[in-house]
């Protein structure tokens, strides 16, 4: 549990620091990613990213079955098949990490990790010559960023005086406050559509999308702007919704969407924290579909990449 | 694209399989190279026809006559797509293997599994006569011999060092033969006759013997060429295409007038440049070209273009045709030294780019003709070493890259700005330093200069760290085999235990410097190479045979070193395990490191988890640094014949694979005979877990200038290359160069690529793996040499 006491001094609760990142905005990046996010997508490829606590992460392949963990287990969450590896009882978990320490080899880990600013700094400046040279910078993503935002814009500010370049990628859906407080800081938005009919969208990611869209308008006044676009068979991908994008895009001096085709990376990541992954079946549209739409948003005068 | 295809089914593969891993016996039923290579003995029948008949001679006259014989009498032929000609064998599945140097090799292996099907039974008469002949008088024989009893022991490969008899480098003054023709340095080997008969120098019977060996042996690579004219005007009278008509024409003057004379046209100094590549291998079997191809080859192409006579199209025809000869080079290794050259054929590189003399960039448009030959053919030799500097244009940048993604393993890239300060710091003069090439893996040389660079052996540093943890008992036997160091138990801090490691290296690179010195005086005594010294510089100006002195202030030996990145881990591991954490004394670590880890998997794990070289922590990071410098340090306390002081260097071959079989576990948690780290700047297999950024930042703290030439492999799948990331890659490079790390190779292969291939070989048989300084073909190695290349972390793409 995070005591008031460590909230106090602004720390951010980071899952990833994912250094040599060339898909999050221009050149060589350093992506951090912030934990919790008030979407839940049915596709999410991080599950860990979700909850706004740390959580306990399994690692199967790496159990030994050595039994170690189960020893400080004051919940009893922890038992044993037959000779084989430990299995977590979720509902008795309570987040302790007890376990953690006494794993050798790696097969429990805790997601989510509080780091002051001036840690993110210090990590993020590690690689400031790969920046230079390819035109890159920080990126910071989620979850949804925003939702820290006090530390957000503190860590921001100080990579700001250092002259590094900084990019937010962002679901759109945090208060218009927090939003008037970060963009100050950022070189350049990307910003997650994923539908933009709202009935669709409270079905696919939990949440109204009116705000992100009004968001969107916030956005593109005052910082240079992507869209990034998850792109699922049947779901968004019919031309006539992406042309709706492109529209909107166009609308808003939008310079460039990026569609990310749908890929399973993050299915086996839900049993590793407890969860259950929602039904969803998802599909990448298929190569010819990619490049009509790709045609698509090029004849909106729009820059267009995938993945990228 | 049509004819590159076309030739590439001409090429037969010489590359060998490593039937052997380290001491071990590895996969040797599917026999060392592909059943299709022969044995072809006529250089050893040859040789041995020559010395029977010119005993009581001296030996540099005999070795000149020995060369002359066989380039006159063995069998020569042309093939059908041939431009450029010349065979070192006298059958297109040919490789040879010099007997005069060593005949248990060969003997050996047509004897064993691995080699049943080099020779027919015939052919195994006839070796074992010849062998009969060389028995007490071949350069192995010869030294195993000489060497004391007390020295035999090191001499025997048991796991710190494999001293290697044969290996030897150099480039011939390419610029100079090509302003003479080979009739220039005849007349200048006739003048200096000239001038010690007036003079009469102290040596003046050694020099004239010399001298006469020089013309002897270069007259006789002039017949050579005049022989395949005469073969190529009887096949063109006999010839109905009227265009093959023409080339065999063509071959015929063009062999009439080169090496003879100086070339003029791009097509001749082709031929007089391959001419002279395959007299020098064959007088001498060697490794390497290391000829600076487009700063050569550049004038005589545009000269071409401009007078009208090729234009590009032609110009990358011929050149893929020269492409294709490099492949029909092979050697015969022994069984043990097939685990440190598993999928070589012969390590011949060429390099590209750089600057001359005074600085100037040499790009032109035969460097990127030569990456368009590499490109189309995705060969495995010749490997492309780039020279990189300031004045790189991008484009060379952009276009080697397009041939890296390839996933052929080159262009290999070597930083100037990192390696110039470091072959200055050699004592090589600017001017030369500037003209550097690489030979193949990482082995630097100055072209036309006598350096004679010589890799001694392979050395394995991590062995030696486990000497200084057992004082230099082998705990098994109780033999006293390293040297007597403190006592691991007195050890109050790492840096102790740094103290004994550096004066284990020191002890052994002593050991394998006294098993060279007497192997280089008996070579001086009976391996003179008149050949050779005659298109170096120097020799025939001062009258002296290339082995009685060196190019001044050059490196000479080196030995290539393995595991020192597992040191430095290691070490780290002691250090945080043992004398910060506390955990164990470090005799108990050694004890159970000595039962492999059994029953303390938890101290195995906290030295896993110690910090590790890679990851752009300075805790690890500064030790590696620390420890790499140490060991170079105490490496070269130990000098050669000449003065000069042994050295390191990153060409790691398969040896990090192969060798470290016999290196029992290690601090830093590895296992007994696991792998090492794959080349000398790169993290130990799956340490580095912050991604290529950090690796570089690691690299970059480890300084060249204090250690030596080293080598790094990355593997990154696919789709990194591709058009929307190849400008974030491009300014991975130019980081990398920015940074001061002095080489990059990279894999560019997807993970499940090479899975699929162990499973279905058949489907992957053009598949190209880099393994260290060098390509192969994947299906060429032993399961557990591509279970290493599996291991090499891929460098994720966020
Ligand atoms: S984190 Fe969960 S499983 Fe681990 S010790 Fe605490 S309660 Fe038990
Ligand atoms: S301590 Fe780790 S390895 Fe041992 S049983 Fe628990 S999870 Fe598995």
């Amino acid at each position: 549990m995070i005591s008031a006491q460590d909230r106090e001094v602004p720390k951010g609760l980071v899952f990833n620091i994912q250094k040599f990142s060339v898909h999050d905005g221009p050149g060589i990046r350093t992506t951090v990613f912030l934990k919790g996010c008030p979407l839940s997508c049915r596709w999410c490829a991080n599950p860990e990213s979700q909850s706004s606590e740390p959580q306990l992460m399994i690692r199967d392949l790496k159990c030994t079955g050595c039994g170690a963990c189960a020893s400080v287990c004051t919940e009893k969450a922890i038992s044993f098949k037959e000779g084989g590896k430990r299995h977590i009882n979720w509902q008795r978990c309570n987040q302790c990490f007890a376990c953690v320490d006494m794993c050798l080899f790696g097969a429990l880990t805790v997601v989510g990790k509080l780091m002051t600013p001036v840690d993110i700094v210090e990590e993020v400046a590690k690689d400031r010559i790969f920046y230079r040279n390819s035109g890159g910078g920080v990126t910071f993503s989620g979850g949804e960023p925003l939702a820290q935002a006090q530390f957000l814009q503190e860590v921001m500010a100080l990579l700001k005086q250092d002259g590094f370049h900084i990019t937010l990628d962002t679901t759109g859906f945090a208060p218009p406050a927090a939003l008037d407080r970060i963009l100050p800081l950022v070189d350049l938005v990307l910003l997650d559509i994923k539908h933009l009919e709202t009935a669709q969208h409270v079905k696919l990611t939990g949440v109204d999308n009116r705000i992100i869209q009004e968001n969107a308008r916030r956005i593109t006044d005052r910082v240079q702007t992507w869209f990034r676009m998850p792109l699922m068979a049947g779901i968004n991908d019919d031309a006539d919704h992406v042309s709706r994008v492109a529209g909107l895009a166009r609308d808003l001096g939008v310079e460039k969407i990026s569609f990310l085709p749908y890929h399973e990376g993050g299915i086996s990541k839900w049993p590793q924290i407890g969860k259950i992954r929602p039904d969803f079946e998802g599909r990448a549209p298929d190569e010819d579909h990619m490049a009509a739409l790709t045609e698509l948003v090029s004849r909106n005068g729009l820059q267009v990449g995938i993945r990228i | 694209m049509k004819l590159a295809e076309q030739l590439k089914k001409k090429v037969v593969s010489r590359a060998v399989r490593n039937v052997k891993r380290g001491s071990a016996e590895e996969e040797s039923n599917r026999g060392m190279y592909r059943p299709e290579i022969r044995l072809d003995l006529q250089r050893s029948r040859f040789f041995t026809e020559s010395y029977k008949e010119t005993e009581g001679q001296t030996m540099v006259v005999r070795r000149a006559k020995a060369l002359a014989s066989l380039l006159a009498k063995m069998d020569i032929f042309i093939r059908d797509h041939e431009r450029i000609v010349g065979y070192q064998t006298s059958d297109i599945n040919g490789i040879f293997h010099p007997i005069d140097q060593n005949w248990k090799s060969p003997a050996r292996l047509v004897n064993s599994e691995a080699g049943s099907s080099l020779l027919d039974e015939a052919g195994k008469k006839e070796l074992d006569e010849l062998c009969a002949y060389w028995a007490g008088k071949s350069m192995s024989d010869r030294h195993q011999a000489a060497i004391p009893q007390s020295l035999k022991k090191y001499w025997t490969y048991e796991g710190t060092f494999l001293w290697t008899q044969l290996s030897e480098l150099g480039i011939p003054d390419y610029e100079r033969l090509f302003e003479t023709g080979l009739k220039g340095r005849i007349q200048a080997a006739k003048d200096k006759l000239a001038e010690i008969d007036e003079t009469i120098p102290v040596d003046y019977l050694e020099q004239k013997d010399f001298l006469e060996a020089v013309i002897i042996s270069l007259e006789a690579v002039i017949h050579f060429g005049k022989r395949y004219s005469t073969l190529a005007e009887t096949m063109a009278g006999e010839e109905k295409d009227p265009k093959r008509r023409s080339e065999l024409e063509e071959i015929s003057r063009i062999c009439a007038w080169v090496p003879e004379n100086p070339p003029r046209t791009l097509l001749e100094a082709f031929q007089f440049f391959y001419f002279i590549h395959l007299v020098r291998y064959m007088e001498y079997s060697t490794l390497g070209i290391g000829i600076r191809i487009d700063k050569i080859f550049g004038p005589f192409y545009e000269r071409d273009l401009a007078e009208g006579r090729l234009n590009r199209e032609e110009a990358l025809e011929i050149m893929q045709l020269l492409w294709v000869k490099f492949n029909e080079l092979g050697l015969v290794y022994s069984p043990t030294v097939s685990s440190v050259y598993g999928g070589v054929a012969s390590l011949q590189a060429v390099t590209i780019g750089g600057t001359d003399k005074d600085g100037n960039d040499v790009t032109n448009d035969l460097t990127y003709l030569a990456l368009e030959a590499a490109k189309n053919l995705h060969l495995i030799e010749p490997s492309i070493a780039l020279r990189l500097h300031e004045g790189t244009p991008d484009k060379l940048y952009s276009n080697a890259l397009d041939v890296i993604k390839t996933g052929v393993g080159y262009p290999s890239l070597f930083n100037d700005e990192s390696l110039l300060p470091l072959i200055e710091k050699w004592g090589v003069p600017p001017v030369d330093a500037r003209d550097y090439a690489v030979t193949g893996c990482v082995y630097i040389e100055i072209p036309g200069k006598n350096v004679m660079r010589r890799a001694v052996g392979y050395f394995v540093l991590a062995k030696c760290l486990w000497w200084a943890l057992h004082q230099g008992v082998n705990p098994k036997t109780g033999e006293q085999h390293g040297a007597r160091t403190a006592d691991p138990s007195t050890f109050t801090s790492w840096e102790d235990l740094l103290d004994a490691y550096a004066e284990q290296v020191a002890f052994f690179t002593n050991k394998m410097e006294q098993l060279d010195r007497i192997n280089l005086e008996l070579i001086e005594k009976y391996c003179p190479r008149p050949f050779y010294s005659a298109i170096v510089e120097g020799c025939i100006e001062s009258g002296k045979e290339a082995r009685k002195w060196v190019y001044p202030s050059m490196i000479h030996s080196f030995a290539i070193v393995i595991g020192g990145i597992n040191v430095a881990d290691s070490i780290t591991a002691v250090r945080k395990v043992v004398f910060e954490d506390k955990r164990v004394s470090l005799p108990e670590l050694i004890e159970m490191m000595d039962k492999n880890w059994e029953g303390h998997e938890d101290i195995r794990q906290a030295c896993i988890n110690a910090p590790k070289y890679g990851n752009d922590d300075d805790y690890a990071d500064s030790i590696a640094r620390i420890v790499l410098c140490r060991g170079e340090e105490a490496m070269e306390t130990i000098r050669d014949r000449y003065g000069l002081p042994h050295r390191g260097d990153g060409s790691a071959v398969s040896a990090t694979y192969g060798l470290a079989y016999d290196t029992p576990a290690t601090p830093d948690g590895r296992l007994d005979g696991d792998f090492f780290s794959d080349s000398t700047l790169a993290p130990s297999p799956g340490q580095d877990k912050e991604g290529p950024t950090a690796v570089l930042n690691s690299c970059a703290k480890i300084k060249s200038i204090e250690t030596y030439n080293h080598l790094l492999n990355q593997k990154f799948p696919p789709r990194f290359l591709e058009e929307d990331t190849k400008p974030a890659f491009m300014a991975y490079l130019k980081t990398w160069k920015e940074l001061n790390v002095p080489h990059l190779q990279l894999n560019i292969v997807d993970k499940e690529t090479l899975v699929s291939a162990q499973e279905y070989p058949e489907e992957y048989s053009d598949l190209i793996v880099r393994v260290a300084g060098f390509s192969a073909y994947f299906v060429d190695l032993s399961k557990g040499l591509q279970d290493h290349i599996i291991a090499r972390t891929e460098q994720s793409l966020a």
